[in-house]
């Protein structure tokens, strides 16, 4: 279903249309649609935003809330600050809103331990949003992929979430990384991290020149 | 003059009409009330013809003369008579030029931009309202009509005019939110025109200026190596509406960005590559301007990278060519206030992502003294972070008046401060990133366990350590996470890219060993060398002519 909205959705995107306020019913339903289908659009939902930005008698503070979620699920992509940057300071000060953005600090810090703790205080916050954990995960194993050569077991299942052994071992065999005792390896950093040496190079013509006036 | 971001007149002067000046009192009267204007002040018989030869210019298309007339002449006069007061009252001019409608609403958008860039207090409410019909009128010439008007006029003017229209709209936003100077009346004539200057009636114009013209269309052909003719259609292939469709992008770039959507400001340049030359970019004032707001829309989206280098080659072009623009002085204080507010956001960024930059640019940061500011940004100084931010952004407004029934307060600076909490929130997340950066520079190799011992600080015990080591792991984390953006490499939208790390120190860690890979630049010798040999060949050929 949101593959076939996807299509219509656009259109209403194109030029001036894209700020036509008869337009949000179904945008709106989009952004429900994304959240119940696990699917996501970042340019139609900047789109309701900036209807909200333009219409503020038409503001909707669970479908602001579902669009910052989703913004979630896409990190590491800076999706939630372009989001952020559509809303003003009163609404951020909406007490759901506040959870939000405090769920995203904590990302952006990469303290993920806490944020596991907070966000199982707060169930109702996220029920909306399908696979809402995995897309968390997904954006744990980017870190770690991108951070770690070998990483502790016990440490890894933490970053996921305090997941089950069983579940750890899905996570490591998606990343194509391997068990190694009480470590995972995850991959060969040298090849991609390594010292840079940046010289000059002078090469026979930029210098031909020079020479020939100095005869 | 001029779409000067800074200059806003009326801030503290807000809002009240100044009837005890002549020039107010006169510019105030647009009804034309030419015996009782004449009392005060005689049109001089060199404005008169300059005014004649003018409106012949813009008849006959004369695209050379018009270009001096509009880069020379105008701002000469302007210097010379008109430097405190407003250009001639309409009902003046119309009598010299036959009632020439057209040339009117040109002469007209100038004497209200004059107004707005030069007369003490500036615009009045109704000035505002009377430079936005006149726009609505000039628009609606040109884009209503069934076949291209018959009217050309520089490439420069046509620049100057768009972004005076953005620059109005967002002057009259800044003014709509002042409430705290408004008496009953005016808030009343305000709330009954809501129209005027209002932000989708802006959109519209500009969306309809880039439609018109199929630049889009034109500058996909042309990115691939077409003739943007084959597509322009009967409209687009003329001048004038070229030009306009594609100082509108870059108007909208600037309005979006204006209201915060970074998004739209970066999709809109799609097929427009901002550091290269193309015979759409040679109005040096557009390109400035082009870069700046998307240098800043990429550094507020965390792509410092893309940042950084539309900075740079941009500032390296302003280099190169400055003594170009520098005999235009109006010009010449917009550019060099973009400029400075541009070292500032290159300084911020640097700071949050230390990279190797072209030395001259270095050179120059050195220069403005960015170097002390980037020293306190990379302690910790967020008082230094936030006040180089506000000093470099744009002058964020919101799309809407506040209601109605609101207290008669100042609101005109609730988005910039929205957009500033958005930005400190992004280096209050990176705070601890430089002084981790600054351990590990020293090392190629760092057990986990002593930058932690590093970091804490002589603290001893081994619980501590531990907290220590927890925390010190998270901040690694966000390091490498912070430091992997997109990066822009290629295609048509700014906007695509890949996640590198640009940054000129990277680590990885081994279980429990840090890796250190830093960025080594050798000295730059051949420079060096040049300037040598040349001094040393300056002084022979002295040393021959001397005759002793």
């Amino acid at each position: 279903m949101a593959e076939a909205m996807k299509q219509t959705v656009s259109s209403m995107l194109k030029g001036i249309e894209r700020y036509n306020p008869d337009n949000l019913p179904t945008l709106e339903k989009y952004v429900e649609i994304q959240s119940r289908e696990n699917a996501y659009d970042l340019e139609a939902n900047l789109a309701v935003l900036k209807l909200y930005q333009f219409n503020p008698q038409s503001f909707n503070v669970n479908i602001t809330c579902q669009i910052l979620l989703k913004a979630l699920t896409n990190f590491p992509h800076t999706d939630f600050i372009l989001c952020k940057c559509l809303l003003n300071e009163k609404q951020l000060a909406l007490e759901s809103i506040t959870q939000i953005m405090y769920l995203g600090d904590i990302l952006e810090q990469c303290d993920f331990q806490l944020f596991w703790t907070i966000v199982s205080t707060k169930p109702e916050l996220i029920q909306k949003i399908t696979g809402f954990f995995d897309s968390i995960r997904k954006f744990v194993c980017h870190v770690v992929g991108i951070t770690y050569q070998r990483i502790e077991r016990s440490h890894l299942s933490e970053l996921l979430g305090d997941v089950d052994d069983i579940t750890l071992k899905h996570w490591v065999r998606k990343y194509g990384w391997h068990e190694d005792g009480n470590l995972v390896f995850i991959a060969n950093q040298d090849e991609n991290i390594k010292t840079k040496n940046i010289n000059e190079k002078i090469d026979f013509e930029s210098v031909g020149a020079i020479m020939a006036s100095c005869r | 003059m001029y779409g000067n971001d800074d200059y806003d007149p009326n801030y503290e002067a807000g809002y009240d009409y100044n009837y005890d000046s002549e020039y107010t009192s006169r510019a105030g009267d647009a009804t034309g009330d030419g015996e009782y204007g004449r009392q005060f002040y005689k049109m001089p018989d060199i404005v008169k013809k300059f005014l004649q030869y003018f409106h012949n210019a813009v008849n006959e298309g004369l695209i050379f003369e018009l270009q001096n007339l509009y880069e020379t002449s105008w701002p000469k006069l302007t210097e010379e008579y008109f430097e405190k007061r407003p250009w001639p009252e309409e009902s003046e001019v119309a009598t010299l030029v036959n009632n020439d409608p057209v040339f009117m609403i040109l002469y007209k958008e100038l004497y209200f931009r004059h107004i707005y860039a030069r007369i003490q207090g500036g615009p009045s409410l109704e000035q505002r309202f009377n430079s936005f019909y006149n726009y609505c009128d000039l628009f609606n010439y040109i884009l209503s009509a069934e076949k291209p008007v018959l009217l050309e006029l520089p490439d420069l003017w046509l620049w100057e005019l768009v972004d005076e229209f953005v620059y109005q709209f967002q002057s009259f936003a800044q003014y709509r939110a002042r409430l705290q100077k408004k008496s009953p009346t005016e808030l009343d004539t305000l709330n009954n025109n809501n129209k005027v200057w209002n932000v989708l009636c802006v959109l519209n114009v500009l969306h309809s200026l880039v439609d018109k013209s199929n630049i889009k269309q034109q500058l996909e052909v042309y990115a691939n190596g077409g003739d943007p003719d084959s597509v322009a259609g009967d409209f687009g292939r003329h001048s004038l509406y070229k030009m306009l469709g594609y100082f509108s992008l870059v108007g909208l770039l600037r309005l979006h960005s204006l209201l915060g959507d970074y998004y739209q400001a970066i999709k809109v340049l799609e097929n427009i590559e901002v550091h290269k030359k193309s015979q759409f970019a040679h109005v040096p004032a557009c390109q400035i301007s082009t870069s700046y707001y998307v240098g800043f829309a990429y550094m507020m989206m965390r792509r410092y990278a893309d940042a950084i280098r539309t900075f740079s080659s941009i500032l390296l072009y302003i280099q190169r060519t400055k003594q170009l623009f520098a005999s235009k002085s109006y010009q010449h204080d917009q550019i060099n206030k973009q400029t400075d507010q541009m070292y500032n956001l290159l300084a911020i960024c640097l700071v949050l992502h230390p990279q190797c930059i072209d030395e001259s640019i270095q050179q120059t940061l050195r220069e403005k003294n960015c170097h002390e500011k980037m020293y306190k940004m990379q302690y910790g100084d967020l008082q230094e972070f936030e006040s180089s931010f506000v000093y470099a952004c744009p002058k964020f407004l919101s799309p809407f008046p506040p209601p109605v029934d609101s207290l008669p307060e100042d609101y005109s600076k609730e988005a910039i401060k929205h957009q500033t909490s958005v930005f400190m929130a992004e280096v209050q997340q990176q705070k601890m990133l430089p002084t981790i950066r600054s351990y590990l520079k020293l090392y190629t190799t760092l057990p986990l366990s002593k930058l932690a011992l590093f970091m804490s600080q002589n603290q001893e015990t081994s619980e501590d350590l531990l907290k220590e080591m927890r925390n010190l792991t998270i901040h690694l984390l966000c390091f490498k996470h912070k430091m992997k953006n997109i990066v822009w490499s290629k295609g048509p939208s700014g906007l695509e890219g890949k996640f590198q790390s640009g940054s000129e120190l990277d680590f990885y860690i081994d279980n429990d060993m840090i890796h250190i890979a830093d960025t080594k630049v050798a000295h730059r010798y051949g420079d060096f060398f040049i300037r040598k040999i040349l001094k040393f060949e300056e002084l022979n050929r002295k040393l021959h002519h001397l005759k002793i």
